[in-house]
Parts: C-alpha cells; sequence; structure tokens
C-alpha cells in the first residue's frame, strides 16, 4: 500500500504546492520552519482543506474528491481536539459509533486500545477537561487508530506537551507507528522527534519541497540552511573561484571563504556550489590569533549560545555567519556570553564543497 | 469609582426634582401661563382637537392638553390618578362614575350623538339593514363592552331584537371607536356599529354607511363637567361654556355631532 | 458596583412588588372567575407556546444560513429578520394587515382561493406572536452558531461522522444551552405580545383575547381586577423561570 500525493493551494499570498509519496511501513516526517504549509498540508490530506488541485492516491484510489468521513484515515491534531463532552472511552470510541458499531462493542474495544497506549483504567471515565496532557494525547491517538485507518497523520503530536511528558510519549508514539500496517505521516517542527521517529524525510519550506530523502541522506547532503540546521552543520553556497595552487575561494552572499580546490576539477570558476563545515571544527579565540594554518578567520559578537548536555553551540555573527560547537569548560574558561565579541577559525581542508553539475 | 458616580446621580436627582416641581405647580390664578387637562371621549378627538385649538387662541397664555381613550378608561384614571380638570364622557353612565368616586361640579350635557352601520365599501356581506347583522357568517366588530359606543351598539342591537345572533357573529371588541373603524376602512371585517360622527369625510370615503331606523336606534348624550380638585377651575368652566353654548358647539356640528337635548 | 446593581434591582423589583401589594386580594377569586381570566390564561399559554414552536421551526435555518453562510446580503437578511424588534407592536400588527389581512398582498389570495382568513383568529394572534419573537430567538441562534468551533466538527468529519452524525452528537449538544435560552426568550416576548395581537387578530375572549389584551379590557372597568390577573402572568413567567434556573447563563 502506498500514499502518492500533489496538492497545490493558494492562500492570501502564500503558495503551496507539495507532493509527497511513502509507503506502508515507513514513517515519513514532513518538516519545516512554522509556516511552511505543512499543517496545510496535511489538513488538505484529510480532506479539511480545499485545494485548488489535489491529487491524493492511496494505493491507487484518488481520495481527493471524498469528504473526510469517507477517506480510510486516522487523525491526531496539534491541539488534539477532543470532544469535551465526552468521556475518554467515548472520544476513543467515537469513530466506532460514528461508523454503526453498537456502543457496548465499541467501548470495549476503546478500552482495550486505551490500555495499550497506557491509560490507566481510573481515567478513561473521565473527561479531557480532567486529564493531564499525557492522557489526552493518548486518547486523541486511540481515538485515530481505532478505526484501523488506511493513512495515519500525526500533526505535531507532542508539541503541546512539556518536555517530561513528551519524551514519555515518544516510546508510545514509537510502538504506535512501528506497529501501524498502514501508511504514516507525521509532521513535526521538532528535529530530534522527526530524526528518531522517521524513515524518510520530506522537508517543506515556504510552501515548497526543498529536500526528501533518509536522515542520513539529509545528514550528508543538505541543501537548505533549514536543513543544514537541522542536521547541526554550517551550509555556505555561493561562486567557487581559484585562489593559488590547491585552494579557491568560496563567494557566498555573506562574505567570502578559502576553500581546499576540489581533487580532480579543473581550476576555473564554478556556480551553485556549497560547502558544509561541522561546528565542532571551528576554534574560538577571544583575541585574534596570529600566524595559524587556519585559513579561515572570522570575527564577530556572539548572537547566541545554546547549551545541549555537556556541550555549547555557540552563534556567530560573523560575516558568514558560523556555529561553533565547543565544551561547556571552554565557554567559562573564555568568559563567553552573548554579545561578547570572539573570533573563530577553521581550516580550508575542514570545509567540504558540493559542486553542482 | 465614587468621582464617576457623582454626575449622574446628581443628573437624576436634577431630573426628578424637575419632574416632581413641574407637576406640582400650580395652574391657577387668573392670568399668566394656564394648563388645562381634559380628558375627553376618543369619538371626540377630532371635535375636541380644534376646540382646543381654537381656544387657545381666544385665550393667549393657555395651553390646552387632552386625552383622548374610552370613556371607560378615561374613568378609571380619573379615579385613580385624578390628574384631569375636565372629563368629557360619551356616556352618563361613566360620568356618574366620577361623580360619585372623585366628584364633579357644573356638569352639563353638551351633544348628542346618533349610532350608524358601516361596511367596507365593497360590501362584502351585502348589509343593507340593521337585521342583517345577524345572519349567517358576518363578521362583526363592536367595541368592547364597557366603552360606550359598545354598549349603545349592544343596545340598538336589543331594540332591533337582534342582539343575541349578533353577539355571536362579534369577531373582535375593539378598545374604542377609531379601532372599530379602522378594521372596517381596511376592510378586515364585514360589518361595524359606530356613531354616526366617526364616519368623517376622510372616513366616509372608505366605507358605506347603513342608517339605523330612529326607531330602534340609540342616542348617546354627552355630558361634560369640571373635576373635582382641579387646579385651573375658572379656566376649566371657561372651557365648559365654550363648549356648551359658545363657539364649540358651532365646531361639533361641523364634526357631525347633533345638538343636545333642549 | 454592588451598590449599583441594588439600585438597578430595585427599579426592576419595585413593579412588581408594588403590584402583589396593590392587588386587592380580599376579592381576588372573584376578580379571576368573574372577568375570563382563565380563558385567557389558557389562550395564552397556547397561543405563546405555538409562536415559540414557530419562532424555532422558522428561526434555526434563518439563523443557520446567517451564521454559515457566505453571500452577499447576508447583512440585509439579518436586517430584515431583525426588524420586528425595533417595529411598534402596533406598526407590526398594521403591516400584518396590509399582508395577510382579508385584502392583503398574500392574505387576498389565501381567503378567496384557499377561503383562510387570518385576523380574527386564535391562529391569526400566534401570526402576530411568531412576528414579534422570531427575531430574538434568531440572535440567539445565530450567536450561538458563530461560536461554536468549527475545528471539533472538524475533527468528527476525520473520525468518519457524517454530517447528520456530527450534527446529532458534536454540534447540537454544544448548541443547545443558546438555542433554549433563544426560545425561552421568544416564548416570553409572545406571551406578553400586546399590540400586534390587538391590532391584526382583534380581541374576542375565547379565541384571540391573550392575557394582555384580557388585563388591557379589564382595567378600563375594573383596575383592581386587572392588578390580579397582570399578577397570573407573573406567575406563569416566574414558574418557567424558575425550571430554567441556571441553564440560561451556563454552558
Amino acid at each position: 500500500m502506498s500514499l502518492h500525493a500533489e496538492v497545490r493551494l493558494e492562500r492570501e499570498g502564500f503558495t503551496l504546492d507539495a507532493s509527497l509519496d511513502a509507503e506502508a511501513g515507513a514513517t515519513v516526517a514532513l518538516l519545516g520552519p512554522n509556516g511552511s504549509g505543512k499543517s496545510t498540508f496535511v489538513r488538505a490530506l484529510a480532506g479539511l482543506e480545499d485545494a485548488d488541485s489535489a491529487r491524493i492516491e492511496l494505493d491507487g484510489v484518488d481520495l481527493s474528491a471524498l469528504p473526510p468521513q469517507h477517506r480510510p484515515i486516522g487523525v491526531v491534531f496539534q491541539d488534539l481536539r477532543l470532544f469535551p463532552r465526552l468521556s475518554a472511552v467515548e472520544n476513543a470510541a467515537f469513530p466506532l459509533r460514528a461508523g454503526g458499531r453498537s456502543k457496548g462493542g465499541a467501548r470495549t474495544r476503546a478500552r482495550e486500545l486505551l490500555a495499550t497506549l497506557g491509560v490507566p483504567p481510573g481515567r478513561m471515565d473521565a473527561r479531557p477537561a480532567h486529564l493531564s496532557g499525557g492522557e489526552a494525547q493518548r486518547v486523541a491517538l486511540a481515538r485515530s487508530l481505532i478505526g484501523e485507518p488506511a493513512l495515519l497523520l500525526l500533526d505535531e503530536p507532542s508539541s503541546s506537551l512539556d518536555v517530561r511528558a513528551r519524551e514519555g510519549l515518544r516510546p508510545v508514539i514509537r510502538s504506535t507507528l512501528a506497529t501501524f500496517p498502514g501508511v504514516r505521516v507525521l509532521v513535526t517542527h521538532d528535529p530530534v522527534e522527526a530524526m528518531t521517529l522517521a524513515d524518510r524525510l520530506v522537508v517543506l519550506e515556504g510552501g515548497n519541497i526543498t529536500q526528501a530523502g533518509t536522515p542520513a541522506e539529509l545528514r550528508q547532503d543538505p541543501r537548505s540552511p533549514y536543513v543544514a540546521d537541522l542536521v547541526g552543520l554550517n551550509l555556505y553556497a555561493g561562486r567557487l573561484e581559484p585562489l593559488e595552487e590547491g585552494a579557491g575561494l568560496l563567494r557566498t552572499g555573506d562574505g567570502t571563504l578559502v576553500v581546499a580546490w576540489p581533487a580532480g576539477e579543473p581550476r576555473t570558476q564554478f556556480d551553485g556550489v556549497t560547502a558544509t563545515l561541522r561546528p565542532a571544527d571551528v576554534v574560538l579565540h577571544t583575541t585574534r590569533p596570529e600566524g595559524g594554518s587556519a585559513r579561515n578567520l572570522l570575527h564577530g559578537p556572539i548572537a547566541a549560545l545554546s547549551i545541549e548536555g555537556e556541550r555549547a553551540r555557540v552563534r556567530i555573527a560573523s560575516a558568514p555567519p558560523v556555529v561553533a560547537e565547543i565544551t561547556l569548560g571552554s565557554v567559562a574558561r573564555l568568559g563567553l556570553h552573548e554579545g561578547a565579541p570572539v573570533w573563530a577559525s577553521c581550516k580550508a581542508v575542514e570545509l567540504t564543497l558540493r559542486l553542482r553539475t | 469609582m465614587r468621582r464617576v458616580l457623582v454626575v449622574p446621580i446628581t443628573i437624576t436627582i436634577a431630573a426628578l426634582c424637575a419632574a416632581c416641581s413641574g407637576s406640582a405647580a400650580p395652574a391657577n390664578g387668573g392670568d399668566g401661563a394656564q394648563e388645562l387637562t381634559v380628558f375627553a371621549a376618543s369619538s371626540l378627538t377630532a371635535a375636541f382637537t380644534q376646540i382646543g385649538k381654537d381656544f387657545q387662541t381666544a385665550h393667549p397664555g393657555t395651553t390646552v392638553t387632552f386625552n383622548f381613550g374610552p370613556s371607560d378608561g378615561l374613568a378609571s384614571q380619573i379615579e385613580s390618578e385624578g390628574t384631569a380638570d375636565v372629563f368629557a364622557s360619551a356616556s352618563g353612565t361613566w360620568m356618574d362614575d366620577v361623580a360619585a368616586k372623585t366628584g364633579v361640579s357644573d356638569r352639563v350635557d353638551f351633544a348628542e350623538n346618533e349610532l350608524i352601520v358601516i361596511t367596507p365599501n365593497d360590501n362584502p356581506a351585502n348589509i343593507g339593514s340593521i337585521g342583517d347583522l345577524a345572519n349567517d357568517g358576518v363578521a362583526l366588530v363592536l367595541a368592547a363592552p364597557g366603552v360606550p359606543v359598545g354598549d349603545y351598539a349592544r343596545q340598538t342591537l336589543a331594540n332591533a331584537g337582534v342582539v343575541q345572533r349578533a353577539e355571536a357573529n362579534v369577531v373582535s371588541n375593539e378598545e374604542d371607536d377609531a379601532s372599530v373603524v379602522a378594521k372596517i376602512a381596511g376592510g378586515e371585517a364585514d360589518a361595524a356599529i359606530v356613531y354616526a360622527s366617526d364616519v368623517t369625510q376622510a372616513v366616509a370615503a372608505t366605507v358605506r354607511s347603513v342608517t339605523i331606523p330612529s326607531a330602534v336606534n340609540v342616542v348617546a348624550i354627552y355630558p361634560i363637567a369640571v373635576v373635582d380638585g382641579a387646579a385651573a377651575t375658572s379656566t376649566a368652566r371657561s372651557f365648559l361654556r365654550d363648549v356648551a353654548q359658545g363657539p364649540g358647539q358651532a365646531t361639533l356640528r361641523t364634526f357631525g355631532f347633533l345638538p343636545p337635548p333642549p | 458596583m454592588v451598590a449599583l446593581a441594588a439600585l438597578g434591582t430595585a427599579f426592576v423589583a419595585l413593579p412588581v412588588v408594588a403590584l402583589l401589594i396593590r392587588a386587592p386580594w380580599a376579592h381576588a377569586v372573584a376578580a379571576l372567575s368573574g372577568q375570563g381570566a382563565w380563558t385567557a390564561l389558557r389562550l395564552s399559554l397556547q397561543v405563546s407556546l405555538a409562536a415559540t414552536f414557530l419562532s424555532v421551526l422558522l428561526g434555526s435555518p434563518i439563523a443557520w444560513v446567517l451564521a454559515r453562510g457566505r453571500f452577499r446580503g447576508r447583512n440585509v437578511l439579518r436586517a430584515v429578520v431583525i426588524l420586528p424588534i425595533v417595529l411598534p407592536p402596533v406598526v407590526g400588527g398594521i403591516a400584518l394587515l396590509a399582508a395577510l389581512g382579508r385584502s392583503g398582498v398574500v392574505g387576498r389570495w389565501l381567503h378567496d382561493a384557499l377561503g383562510i382568513q387570518l385576523p380574527f383568529t386564535t391562529a391569526g394572534a400566534v401570526v402576530a406572536a411568531t412576528f414579534v419573537s422570531i427575531p430574538l430567538f434568531v440572535i440567539a441562534a445565530e450567536s450561538g452558531l458563530r461560536s461554536l468551533d468549527p475545528r471539533l466538527e472538524d475533527a468528527a468529519s476525520a473520525a468518519g461522522a457524517s454530517r447528520r452524525y456530527v450534527f446529532r452528537r458534536i454540534t447540537l449538544p454544544m448548541l443547545a444551552p443558546q438555542l433554549l435560552a433563544g426560545a425561552v426568550l421568544a416564548w416570553a416576548r409572545a406571551l406578553g405580545e400586546f399590540g400586534a395581537t390587538i391590532t391584526f387578530a382583534g380581541n374576542l375572549a375565547g379565541r384571540t383575547q391573550t392575557l394582555p389584551l384580557a388585563v388591557y379590557q379589564t382595567r378600563q372597568t375594573d383596575p383592581g381586577a386587572a392588578v390580579v390577573i397582570s399578577l397570573l402572568l407573573v406567575a406563569l413567567s416566574l414558574v418557567v423561570l424558575a425550571l430554567l434556573r441556571d441553564r440560561l447563563w451556563t454552558r
């Protein structure tokens, strides 16, 4: 079973033109910055959004003409949308009851499913207003699964939860996805969630797909600053000009970098070149370093400093901008803080080039 | 919060004071601004409005205010609120009532009125005489019992020997003669009994009249009097003279009223 | 704030309290039995309940279209439907005559072709009462529909519910309080309707003389009895309000 979806629509100044393919048994994550159109796309898949043109083929059947209630879908909404006047069990049982199943049968099945997802039996008769964030999320998940849909759409399923609840929910979502037999599309803006739950990533930026592939492919070859940031790399793009023997100059819109000339390539100008630089390869100095072998020396104030475990990611507003990754100890040792001026250096060979041919 | 309240409270108190003083100000005394309040039966509306205008012209500085309505309702009002200087009723019954409960003076009969049957212009129920009002299916409109013209109508129907069947034909008991006329002029009902004076020139264009033979017709006698406790007694008496003997009589004639009994 | 509220409440409560004080309790029984009060009460209940039913029946689609429809002239439609509220009731009665009276625009056809007459009938009283109470229901119902969260209905659709099922299990329960409030307002207005009724339907005991008309007529001859009959109306209203309790104001 497979899904092939093409959606095109125009709203006040925003155009969405994207397509997505997914196979049963693999989870596709739809990623992108806020406002890129991810939720709109998924709503179009569900039939809740009027598209200018849409083709949604699930196993060869075009769903685009069908209203939502006739599509074999299960949806978990970003804002959950549990029915406030129904209990958790009634919420979960809703799709079965809407389909004509008896009250008793539907409720029994609902209770089973809720238990599988980790909802304590004592909470099953509570109304959504009295459920914790994590419990409510599980109920929403149950409601989406109970009808045994062919297509499961999860729209930012953990975004309304705090960090702890989110972490508690992740195994539940993972096992749900793993055991779900149909096609799964997960919308998220959380890179960790995307990287850990998805088999394939589709990146949506400003209404268009900028890249699609496995997490490894994206990591190796990010094609936009967003994706690069996602996978934790610095990305530069511009024109490559020959410098002296073995070196070249990459002219980007924000500044220039000295790079090692790619082996076997003719010494001419190349347009549309991208280069990636691992933040761990960037060295920071509080005073201007003299006489080193690093060909690139950037200078600027620290724009942002974020701690991740024992490491710190330092974003510097230099020309071009660069992100460096150093130890927490170094932060303290160098007395680094936001706004402080620093020097960042990296070697020409540390930049990995990709020529577009 | 308190400061916000000062202005509205002051305004309210001032308004209340003005209202109180306004109604308590005595309108008696010979000269200066006079206010005369006249309660009159609604059948007198057109005639008395004209008489009032003429009176104001003849007595500069005097304002005549009218309250027109069914005589029974007016009597009730006078008895409970007592704000009338003069009462002109369409029947002696209600004048007697006011005389008994409140007290009147200078009572005099000033006009007579006869009844008439009216139908819409196209006379859908083919009414030719008062007896026809008893025919099956006639939609008859009368003023409510208690309203003088309503009582008079039922009396004349009794005189004609058809009151029971006619009463069965009544589809609505209106609050006054003006409402009855409106129902016929609008073509909503088949027939009605009102005062002859109600068929003014304007009304005559929209209804057909059927006279009631004098043998069975009822003559309504209109009394007028000064109400006890009136503020402007001399002006009130002046108005009474106007109506009962003076130029008011001519005016009443033009509006279809008959002269008072001798 | 509390002081102001007390003042306002006193303003509203005083007339009703005064009514209770001034009522001639001594011959209240005589007053009630002699003036056709019970007939008027029965008629008032029949007419007002029928008018409420019609207001809900006719008003619901209107409210739906006003809340959900997307067409030009929606504001005009709303203004037309709300008009009876600002129209003086007697004017409403005159307008009803012009439309549905014996020689009215539509009334003429009803009378000549179908033999149906509305003035001077109980049906006419129902028409007059419905005319003035529909707007109240439409306002409440439209407001209720607008405050509905379409996202919940979307979720229900996505969960496989047909339009009818969504309406029955999701929309209607959320709407119920507003609809009930609208119906009660409409009923109250229908119960108290006077000007349009007396102008359009006339005044005949047992057929068109509802309680307000009976009070008015009684007052001309026996003000004390009129007070007693008025209290009947007050009692009726209190009973309904008591039955509703808080449901009007809480979700």
